[in-house]
């Protein structure tokens, strides 16, 4: 590893959580402003998480906190190994290992809503983790190589060798961001049906840890779409924030689906378009 | 520095709880057209939670009885510190016009301890966000006296 290399995770490590924290911050503005409402200050979710910091509350259960310790690590550590140039098939199986700590410790609880919700976490790994390693695959195929420098270097946009992987991108945005109608594990806009889902139980110290490990999520997920379009920063930027955009209206425009649908109908039917994208590329 | 974002923090982020504890729902109405386009309360980063654990506010309608008396006292204490109570309406802030009924005990005050209290019949929703304010000032003046 060089010293170039060691700069870029530093940088992964520090400015991918504040990077999600500023998403969630736009997400908040320009919801309210879709709902014709002015909407919290940009740094919203930052304030969010220093007031959760300085809460003083017992945990659920005492295996709660090393769980969230562990999704943050995997969290910040997916950051990181994207930033680094490594392996993105490798740092979408750690981003994983992460929602699994979530629902670990979600288990641990004693509310009803938070094992429910951790059910529902599980459900969701099932639907969209598929969908999103073909994607993975085949942007792979399409660069030539797994790493993340590979893909911002592959010639010309990879969109238009992979047009059937964007619905599922977008689902993944969709339950990544915990927006409706994917947000099925923790309901996201005032604590319905389970209250806050695979969430209930975290509190105080734990929440916020949680919530920045959540930051570094979104990052990751909408950095890896943005390689669909990567031929300089500012392509690579339009392309997240267009995904996100889609994410927030579609959010907006839609009511939550059950987890049966999802894993019935959306995760095949996108999970189907992205392997007859990955099969044609093959062909080619 | 980070100690003076914390204390910030507290006061900028008040996740609200809502607490019928027998009302008419006339003031349950109000409290909730606050988070309405026309009131929109998370101007001041408030969020309506159903959840005490995420609660650092906790705002109660309706007058207090022997049965309900369990569940508000449940719900406070599970509320981590520093937290606010809000009593809104009459019936919240005295028991109102059923305060001489057997069953009732009278105020939320009767129960826990009351921050700030919202006279009317019902509370408006101004007063309602009003009482907010004060009570994040009341607690802003305790974090800086900490």
């Amino acid at each position: 590893m060089n010293l170039n290399t060691f700069y870029l995770a530093v940088a992964g490590l520090i400015l991918a959580p504040l990077v999600g924290g500023l998403v969630a911050g736009v997400d908040r503005v320009v919801t309210a402003r879709l709902q014709s409402r002015m909407g919290p200050p940009l740094m919203q979710p930052f304030y969010d998480v220093g007031k959760l910091m300085s809460k003083v509350i017992a945990p659920a259960s005492h295996w709660q906190g090393m769980f969230v310790r562990w999704a943050l690590v995997a969290s910040l550590a997916s950051d990181v190994m994207l930033a680094a140039g490594a392996d993105v098939l490798m740092c979408f199986f750690v981003q994983a290992a992460s929602a699994s700590f979530v629902a670990l410790g979600a288990f641990c609880g004693n509310s009803p809503y938070s094992k429910l919700g951790a059910q529902r976490e599980l459900f969701q790994l099932l639907a969209y983790e598929p969908v999103f390693m073909v994607g993975i695959l085949c942007m792979a195929k399409a660069a030539g190589a797994f790493d993340a420098y590979s893909f911002m270097a592959a010639q010309g946009p990879l969109l238009f060798k992979m047009p059937l992987i964007v619905p599922g991108l977008l689902f993944v945005v969709l339950v990544k961001l915990r927006k409706s109608p994917f947000d099925i594990a923790a309901s996201h806009h005032m604590h319905q049906e389970v209250v806050r889902g695979v969430y209930t139980d975290y509190a105080g110290r734990d929440f916020a840890l949680l919530e920045i490990a959540h930051w570094a999520d979104v990052t990751v997920v909408l950095w890896i779409c943005s390689f669909l379009w990567a031929t300089s920063p500012l392509t690579m930027v339009v392309t997240a924030g267009l995904f996100l955009f889609a994410a927030l209206v579609i959010d907006n425009i839609s009511a939550r689906l059950t987890w049966r649908t999802m894993l019935g109908r959306v995760a095949p039917i996108t999970l189907i378009l992205a392997t007859a994208n990955l099969v044609w590329l093959y062909l080619e | 520095m980070f100690g003076s974002f914390l204390k910030t923090s507290q006061v900028k982020s008040p996740w609200l709880m809502h607490f019928d504890c027998g009302s008419c729902n006339g003031c349950d109405i109000e409290t909730l057209a606050c988070l309405t386009p026309v009131y929109d309360v998370e101007r001041f980063g408030i969020i309506n939670v159903g959840n005490p654990r995420h609660a650092d506010v906790l705002v109660v309608t309706g007058t207090v009885n022997k049965r309900n008396a369990v569940i508000l006292k449940n719900i406070y204490d599970q509320m981590p510190s520093p937290k606010l109570v809000i009593a809104i309406g009459a019936c919240g802030c005295s028991g109102g016009v059923f305060r001489e009924a057997p069953n009732v005990l009278g105020g939320v005050d009767k129960v826990i301890p009351v921050d700030v209290y919202v006279p009317g019949c019902p509370a408006k929703p101004e007063a309602i966000m009003d009482a907010v304010v004060t009570g994040l000032g009341k607690l802003k003046g305790i974090l800086e006296a900490s």
